[in-house]
């Protein structure tokens, strides 16, 4: 092997090192961005830059999943109003849903959307995925409790079709229904 | 000395025992503990007071053994429709309760049930009555004449303690005079839930042996357009019950309820239950071949039922008057010749049937030939505008929905009385009272006065 050659292999190496590290860092610092955006994009604070959902963060600090409760835990809004079942779906719905409230707060017909109407639908966008992302060991705890036991048996036997929401209809937003006839 | 006083105390103690039982409003106070909120206690032992009726039931029933208790079921959340504070109990708390429990909430802990419920023809009971026109009229305008402060009254005595209402609640969430109390089956409730648990299962007992009575079913199922009760009591199945039923066992575990506990079965064992190799259903159409209450009979081909559905979604339908198995007729049918199968032999069940369909086949042939003269009359201009003044339209309406009904229902339930008499005999005595008025008008091209 002539030196000529073995430069030329020595500098595509550091040329390819090169290149990992860069694009190694850039990487990085993109996954970086990307999670401080989907976390700052995940709570009511940025929720209600939104002025429709005013009522329903107002509603949210009153109640337990607000912060409303002895230990001030609180629950984001993400935590309910997005799947849970895996990250690319969880992504997914993000941007899409994202992007609907985007186009219907700057140029739909806001005053035509019938909230409580609406909320007749939550299961839609309420997902048990996120509810369960919490609640891990349900299960287990309202075993011992017979009026929960039963209450929940269907379900973890998967006998039933029901969400969460359908029984737990006022979860997350204390007495919502005030707040949006404000 | 001794046995005078054995007497005595004998006499003390029946005297006693007499004045405790019969008289609800002896239990004054009751303390419960047991697995009970303080809330939920304050409600038990301030009722046992002032509706001790209540809380007997409740302390006798399964809910109680559970611990679930007046407040998990009437409590309701402050934005909720049906939402008050008019009970001192609660008033000015962070607890709202309601009178009206709605299959919503029955639906938390028994959701297949409601869900069963909700596939059967028993809830469209209240929806299809508003959906329905002529229903409309026959009883704010023919009834209640119109009369705008008296023409509710029909339809709150009558109609809707048997299919319910569209509750409507005032001001503090407490439902109207006109639309409740009632126990018809088929309520809507201000929260959006459709359907009555205590039409069979009554409070607060909310007993599984009651509902599997022939009485539960009774209250509704009588009378001359549908005497379903009259004709179990005519049947075989009646019969026994009547003789010895008071001493069977009703309170077996839901899907265990099997010949054994009973000699005969009751409405709720062909219907609904899990006998043999069946499983329980709440869906009462899903068992029936045929829909024998319309004018025509038609088999059930149409799945579940829609009403609820279309509810949900905002419109108030007469649902499907087809609704049964979701896999047709024919299923349906087989499903309840499995029933029979515990107790008959094949060829019992299918001669059975086979007879009980030519009755149906028959009867439709009566009413295609009624409506026939019917809709040729309305055609020629020779029907009265007040349908309910023309002898014809009140023949025709007797035929379909009083002895029709009698002759098809008779006749798959075993009452030979209902199939023959009260039925088929009944519409030959129509069908030529029709044919007569239909001749006379035809030839004289006017209506009678």
């Amino acid at each position: 092997m002539s030196c000529n050659t073995e430069k030329k292999v020595k500098k595509s190496i550091w040329f390819i090192i090169c290149m990992l590290v860069i694009g190694g860092t850039l990487g990085l610092l993109t996954s970086f961005g990307i999670a401080v955006v989907v976390e700052k994009t995940s709570d009511d604070k940025f929720c209600t830059m939104c002025h429709t959902m005013q009522p329903m963060a107002d509603a949210y600090s009153a109640d337990v999943h607000g912060g409303n409760n002895p230990m001030g835990i609180k629950v984001n809004c993400v935590e309910c109003h997005l799947p849970h079942d895996g990250l690319a779906n969880y992504l997914f719905a993000k941007a899409q849903t994202g992007l609907h409230d985007f186009r219907v707060e700057n140029f739909g017909d806001l005053d035509s959307i019938n909230w409580e109407e609406k909320r007749k639908h939550a299961k839609h966008f309420v997902y048990d995925s996120g509810c369960m992302h919490c609640h891990v060991k349900l299960r287990d705890v309202t075993m011992s409790n017979p009026k929960a036991f039963i209450a929940h048996k269907e379900y973890f036997e998967k006998r039933t079709n029901k969400t969460c929401v359908e029984c737990h209809n006022n979860v997350g937003h204390h007495n919502l229904g005030d707040y949006i006839k404000k | 000395m001794l046995k005078r006083l054995l007497v005595i105390l004998a006499v003390v103690a029946s005297g006693a025992f007499a004045a405790s039982i019969g008289d609800v409003s002896s239990i004054k106070t009751l303390k419960v503990e047991r697995g009970l909120t303080e809330v939920a206690k304050g409600c038990i032992e301030c009722h046992a007071k002032e509706t001790p009726g209540h809380v007997n039931d409740w302390k006798d029933s399964r809910h109680g053994h559970v611990g679930v208790s007046c407040i998990d079921c009437h409590s309701v959340k402050k934005d909720n429709p049906m939402a008050g504070q008019n009970c001192p109990g609660v008033k000015g708390t962070d607890t709202y309760v309601s009178m009206l429990v709605s299959p919503k909430t029955c639906g938390r802990c028994h959701p297949n049930e409601v869900h069963e419920f909700q596939q059967s023809g028993h809830a469209r009971a209240a929806l299809q009555i508003r959906a329905k026109a002529s229903m409309e009229s026959l009883m704010h305008h023919y009834e209640g004449r119109g009369n705008p402060d008296l023409q509710d009254s029909p339809e709150a005595t009558g109609c809707m303690q048997c299919h319910g209402s569209i509750i409507e609640v005032g001001k503090d969430g407490r439902p109207t005079a006109e639309t409740w109390p009632n126990y018809g089956i088929g309520n809507v409730y201000p929260d959006g839930g459709v359907g009555n648990c205590k039409s069979c299962h009554s409070a607060h007992k909310f007993s599984i042996a009651e509902a599997r009575k022939p009485a539960a079913c009774a209250s509704c199922h009588l009378g001359p357009d549908h005497p379903d009760i009259e004709i179990y009591n005519n049947s075989m199945h009646g019969h026994i019950f009547n003789a010895e039923g008071s001493t069977w066992n009703y309170d077996s575990a839901p899907d265990a309820w099997e010949p054994g506990d009973y000699r005969a079965p009751t409405c709720a064992t062909c219907h609904m239950s899990g006998i043999g190799d069946l499983t329980t259903t709440h869906n009462i159409s899903r068992r029936l071949k045929w829909n024998i209450w319309a004018p025509i009979s038609k088999t059930r081909e149409g799945g579940y039922e829609t009403a609820v559905k279309d509810f949900e979604n905002g419109k108030i339908t007469k649902g499907n008057a087809l609704a049964g198995h979701p896999d047709g007729s024919e299923a349906a049918r087989s499903e309840m010749e499995q029933v029979c199968k515990s107790c008959h032999v094949t060829l019992h069940t299918k001669s059975f049937f086979k007879m009980a369909d030519k009755h149906v086949e028959l009867y439709n042939t009566y009413a295609v030939d009624a409506k026939k003269m019917i809709d040729e009359l309305g055609k020629k201009g020779l029907m009265k505008k007040d349908k309910w003044a023309d002898e014809a339209f009140k023949v025709w309406y007797h035929i379909w929905h009083h002895q029709g009904r009698r002759m098809r229902q008779g006749a798959l339930m075993g009452g030979p009385d209902y199939a023959h008499w009260h039925g088929v005999f009944e519409l030959q005595q129509n069908i030529r009272e029709l044919e007569a008025i239909y001749n006379r008008r035809m030839k004289t091209g006017k209506i009678e006065e």
